[in-house]
């Protein structure tokens, strides 16, 4: 037996070295019978690179190559036989009274199978993730730019977007209300009222006032997840009168929950097959056009396609929440605050989605990873006309980040401290209280954080190379002066929440199944780019010892694991893959045990091998496997949360995480464009559990950060979405990304957290706006109080020569 | 995808009864593949060729480097009949001298032009050509190109404007014209059926020449504003134009003559930078100008703060390109 092991364990490293050698090819160089690990000597071993698996190694993505040839197939490239095509009509105004909608024109076209409006709806009249308040098509009143009125199935996509223009619909328009100050007085916009959350948080003494005290006004604009990828599905109706969607949704189970209930069909009759993801930062697709597509299958009994054109993706998916912010910092004359005053406006857009767990994000991290006594913060979501607000990555806390740090940096000027300093005597650590009067249990090391950046050398200026290669703002053929230029030094600490908030049930299931040399992981977590499906398989190898694992693509047949937002699945979809790997692993170890007469603590899986703790026995994982599949299927669901009580205090979240970043502008303070030259971070991780995937997901969240500091903007006018498309919204490209420097990641496990491990995207993401605006204002001395920064507000006043 | 293919789906199965799992390529028999359309693309070989061709199909569109084109036919806002496709053409891909003139063919790409023999004999238009957007961009994207789409933002046109550049227009039967760019980019005429523009003709001026443009970003992004400026010293002339701020160029000619009365041809030609700032400012008032104060005398309505804005970056861009060109 011992021989034996000793061959396959030959074969593992030889089909190391030689990367895709064919199973069961020669045993090189150490078939000699030698029962060593080494070699024999003499025996010339090839330089052995280790390929990476586990835990704490930078396993590549499985889809990496195809995404880079060009192979991948996307949910746009879906295609089945005899399928048809479907547009929708979208409404051209921010509001108006339907007064009749006439698809005649349309159903006589030639080509046109089907055309749907809200009359042929089966099911449920609304639908929305939490609140059931959306139209699937607007029956009697539109509320926004873009809101479905119908959709039509033709032969041909041409025909069907001409069938769809040729509906007539009469309008009568109504003064759409697009402030969201003026929410509260108009009339209501939907049977359900203006005001669809209000959190008044009170915390400490309301009555306490500082020796200092600083005012500000802070608005941020409308960012858009902007996906590579347009939203794109195809509907297939299946025989037993159900249908499937095939369409690379981020939130399968929620959107068959919406689909089942508009279409009036059992859940189990309708199938969301996730595919072709091109990566998400926010809820992916509209379920407008996923629910279009089944109604259109059911109708037509074909297969019906969408793709949609990157004007009606800007239009229909749910975007950043446009937050207008007044703030009041209190604090002593040594700088440590005293009280927070704030006023959060959310702008929800015309529909309630999530904006509810927004707001209760903003309104508890209103304060920051600052340690505050006292505060008093009010927050509102309100409906408008104004395009549709949802979840993106970091919201509510991507908002008061901009505000409460540009509050720091105006109470350092105001008490001549620098802001750094300023900061570091306010941080939170573990076991200080939040506004909400929640605990901080998990690590907290802000302080350490910021210690790292401001310790981090700054960037040099390029005084040794010639004027003429100096990357100036506005590019490299652009008109940057070199005596124009300032530099100026900022910084933000920011935290974000994990998982569902207020007593959101988490929860996900995940099976593991073993068979012969490799592991299958069932589980429908959307991989989003997030990393998950990498992961999955660095588990399992860290788990079971075996080296190829594949991950099974996602659909509804299999039990719910979460949208995919909130660092979700790296905490419970991957705790989830873990119990049912150790399931199988006890599986594989109990005969083993039992039969040596130890338990199965003492053996150990390494590279396929099992070995006990006094090294007499050793086998390999498929030999005790003995032909055998091994299928363990476990849940993780972290500790329970409360919701927010009317006061707003409550333990509503699971976990923290908090991020230091430091930021190098350089501002043209004639012309006032900006270059982030640096972004210098300090994370805290847990544990790093894939390096280089880590910092990928670290440089991705500065880059979006930075989109939303300076140039991403989806501008209205009275409600009409202008320039819906990427030359008008502009996203950071790679000349405006900045030398993204991480100089730390704190390893401090979280005990909670399966592995110890927090997710990571978001907090970048929420952190670096505010780093950009901090240092603009150093450069410029301008207040910077809106986002994006607009070049107007990067003037400096005074241009000394 | 394939949504401007020509060809109807004609095959409409009911796939509830084909819904084949049978066929072996996974649920629901789907596939990746669509099926892709032929389309009529005439590829002349001469500009005479290239004109025939649109005369015998006056439904066709003519494309170049097709960056703004064929962004539209992606986006479905042009579905064109034919297409008569000039990349073949070599007499107008290069450039030759005439007469103290270069006479640039229209199919010259702007990656062509951003390099350095070029910005050698026309500097300003090297430097346009390079700010034009990304590698992608300026590899396809052609002078002639940039000159009819006439896009407000586009970066070679207040460079043309302030060299005063003539456009020779190819029409049927051979037949050649030559307008003034500004003509054609003001409206005053335009290209008739059948009419291609063939050449550009830029006159040499053996002098500093400087375009600056503002975006709202590091990277290549549209111009806010824009600022072309030539010195012509044979004929002791500024020319400035800047781009962007309106539907076409604008030349601020008072400025020009204005500045270019300070300048010493014959000297170092520098000047102080009160002057610079002072001609700065008079282009941008120029280009920007006040409302008119209304007639009755009440107050004058103010620009909004873009617009101030604005005109303080067309100052800021026109004050350097001067100084910068003196230099």
């Amino acid at each position: 037996m011992r021989e034996r092991s000793e061959r396959i364990r030959g074969w593992v490293r030889a089909e190391r070295v030689r990367g895709r050698a064919k199973r069961g090819v020669g045993m090189n160089g150490t078939t000699d019978g030698a029962v060593t690990v080494t070699p024999a000597a003499g025996v010339p071993v090839p330089p052995e690179e280790p390929s990476p698996h586990g835990l704490g190694v930078s396993l590549p993505p499985a889809d990496a190559s195809a995404k880079t040839e060009g192979t991948f197939p996307y949910a746009a490239d879906l295609w089945a036989e005899g399928l048809l095509w479907a547009a929708v009509l979208r409404s051209p105004h921010p509001r108006a009274r339907i007064v009749s909608i006439d698809t005649k024109p349309a159903a006589e076209m030639e080509g046109v199978r089907a055309v749907v409006t809200h009359g042929d709806v089966p099911g449920d009249a609304g639908h929305g993730r939490g609140v059931a308040d959306r139209p699937v098509f607007a029956k009697d009143e539109v509320r926004h730019h873009g809101e479905p009125i119908a959709a039509v199935a033709a032969d041909h996509p041409d025909t069907a977007r001409l069938a769809a223009a040729a509906i007539a619909v009469e309008y009568e328009v109504l003064e759409a209300v697009t402030d969201p100050q003026l929410a509260f007085e108009a009339e209501p916009l939907h049977p359900d009222g203006n005001l669809i959350r209000h959190i008044p948080l009170r915390f400490g003494d309301p009555e306490a006032v500082g020796e200092v005290m600083v005012e500000g006004f802070y608005r941020i604009g409308r960012q858009d997840p902007a996906p590579i990828g347009a939203e794109a599905g195809l509907a297939v109706p299946r025989p037993d009168g159900g249908v499937e969607i095939y369409t690379a949704s981020t939130d399968p189970h929620t959107d068959r929950d919406l689909a089942a209930a508009s279409f009036g069909l059992d859940p189990e009759r309708v199938k969301v097959v996730v595919t072709g993801v091109p990566g998400a930062t926010a809820d992916r697709e509209d379920p407008g056009i996923q629910l279009s597509l089944g109604l259109l299958a059911l109708r037509t009994g074909c297969p019906v396609k969408l793709a949609a054109t990157r004007e009606e993706s800007f239009l229909a998916h749910a975007h950043r929440h446009p937050t207008l912010l007044r703030y009041r910092h209190h604090a002593d004359a040594e700088g440590k605050l005293v009280k927070v005053e704030a006023q959060i406006l959310m702008d929800a857009g015309a529909y309630a989605d999530t904006s509810g767990e927004a707001l209760a994000a903003a309104v508890s991290f209103a304060c920051g990873p600052y340690v505050v006594p006292h505060a008093v913060v009010e927050g509102w979501a309100v409906r408008t006309n104004n395009p549709p607000s949802g979840h993106m990555r970091g919201e509510g806390a991507m908002q008061v980040c901009a505000a409460y740090e540009g509050q720091m940096d105006k109470l350092a000027a105001q008490l001549g401290l620098e802001p750094d300093e300023l900061r570091m005597r306010n941080v939170m650590a573990t076991g200080d209280l939040l506004p909400t009067g929640q605990t901080v249990t998990c690590p907290a090391p802000v302080a350490e954080l910021l210690r790292a950046v401001k310790e981090a050398p700054l960037p040099e200026l390029p005084k040794d190379t010639p004027e003429a290669e100096w990357l100036l703002p506005g590019g490299p053929e652009g008109a940057g002066e070199p005596g124009a230029v300032r530099r100026g030094v900022g910084y933000a600490l920011g935290m974000v929440h994990m998982l569902g908030a207020e007593g959101t049930d988490e929860v996900s299931t995940a099976t593991v199944k073993v068979s012969g040399s490799v592991a299958t992981v069932i589980c429908a977590a959307v991989e989003t780019g997030s990393g998950f499906s990498t992961l999955a398989r660095q588990i399992v190898q860290e788990t079971l010892g075996v080296e190829e694992v594949h991950v099974a693509g996602v659909d509804t047949d299999q039990p719910p694991a979460g949208p995919a937002c909130h660092g979700r699945h790296t905490w419970v979809s991957g705790g989830a893959v873990e119990r049912a790997a150790k399931m199988v692993r006890t599986q594989l170890l109990q005969p083993l045990a039992h039969k040596f007469g130890m338990s199965t603590e003492l053996l150990s899986i390494t590279d396929g091998k099992i070995t006990s703790y006094d090294g007499v026995l050793s086998t390999t994982v498929a030999e005790a496997l003995d032909g055998k599949e091994l299928w363990a299927t476990a849940q993780c669901r972290p500790h329970p949360t409360e919701p927010l009580d009317e006061g707003g205090q409550g333990d509503a979240f699971v976990g923290l995480a908090f991020c230091a970043i430091r930021c190098v502008a350089d501002v043209d303070i004639e012309l006032g464009t900006i270059r982030v030259v640096e972004m210098t971070v300090a994370q805290d991780v847990g544990r790093v559990l894939n390096p280089v995937q880590l910092q990928a997901r670290i440089e991705a969240g500065v880059t979006q950060g930075l989109g939303a500091a300076l140039m991403e903007n989806l501008r209205t006018t009275r409600g009409q979405v202008r320039h819906p498309d990427l030359t008008g919204y502009a996203l950071p490209t790679a000349l405006d990304a900045p030398d993204i420097r991480i100089v730390k990641l704190v390893e401090e496990r979280d005990v909670v957290a399966p592995f110890g491990a927090k997710p990571v995207s978001a907090v970048p993401v929420v952190t670096s706006p505010a780093a950009v605006a901090s240092a603009v204002r150093a450069a410029t001395g301008r207040p910077i109080g809106r986002l994006p920064i607009r070049p107007q507000a990067a003037v400096a006043q005074t241009v000394q020569p | 995808m394939c949504q401007s293919c020509h060809v109807r789906a004609v095959s409409t199965y009911r796939t509830a009864e084909r819904n084949s799992r049978d066929t072996g390529e996974g649920a629901a028999g789907l596939t990746t593949h669509a099926p892709q359309a032929s389309q009529t693309v005439t590829l002349p070989a001469s500009l005479d060729e290239a004109v025939a061709a649109l005369t015998a199909m006056p439904t066709a569109v003519p494309v170049a480097g097709g960056t703004d084109l064929m962004a539209a036919v992606n986006a479905g806002l042009l579905r064109p009949a034919a297409l008569v496709g000039l990349g073949r053409i070599s007499e107008i891909r290069g450039w030759q001298y005439q007469d103290g003139h270069a006479l640039l063919g229209a199919g010259l790409t702007l990656a062509r032009m951003g390099r350095p023999d070029f910005a050698a004999l026309i500097p300003g238009l090297a430097a346009a050509a390079r700010a034009a957007g990304p590698p992608q961009i300026r590899n396809a994207g052609t002078l002639g190109g940039n000159i009819v789409t006439s896009a407000p933002t586009g970066d070679t046109l207040p460079v043309l404007a302030a060299l005063e550049a003539t456009l020779i227009i190819a029409g049927p039967g051979g037949a050649r014209r030559e307008i003034p760019v500004s003509h054609l980019l003001a409206g005053r005429e335009m290209l008739h059926p059948g009419e291609l523009v063939g050449f550009v003709r830029v006159p040499l001026l053996h002098a500093p020449q400087t375009f600056l443009k503002a975006t709202g970003r590091t990277g290549p992004g549209r111009a806010t504003a824009s600022v072309a400026l030539v010195l012509d010293p044979a004929r002791r002339n500024v020319r400035c134009a800047v781009g962007a701020v309106a539907a076409m160029p604008l030349r601020p000619l008072e400025a020009e003559q204005w500045v270019a009365s300070l300048i010493d041809w014959d000297g170092e030609r520098g000047l102080v930078p009160e002057a610079l700032t002072a001609f700065g400012d008079y282009v941008a008032a120029a280009c920007i100008p006040d409302p008119v104060p209304p007639q009755d005398g009440s107050e004058p309505a103010t620009l909004p703060p873009a617009a101030l804005h604005l005109r303080r970056t067309v100052a800021a861009l026109a004050r350097r390109a001067l100084g910068r060109a003196l230099s």
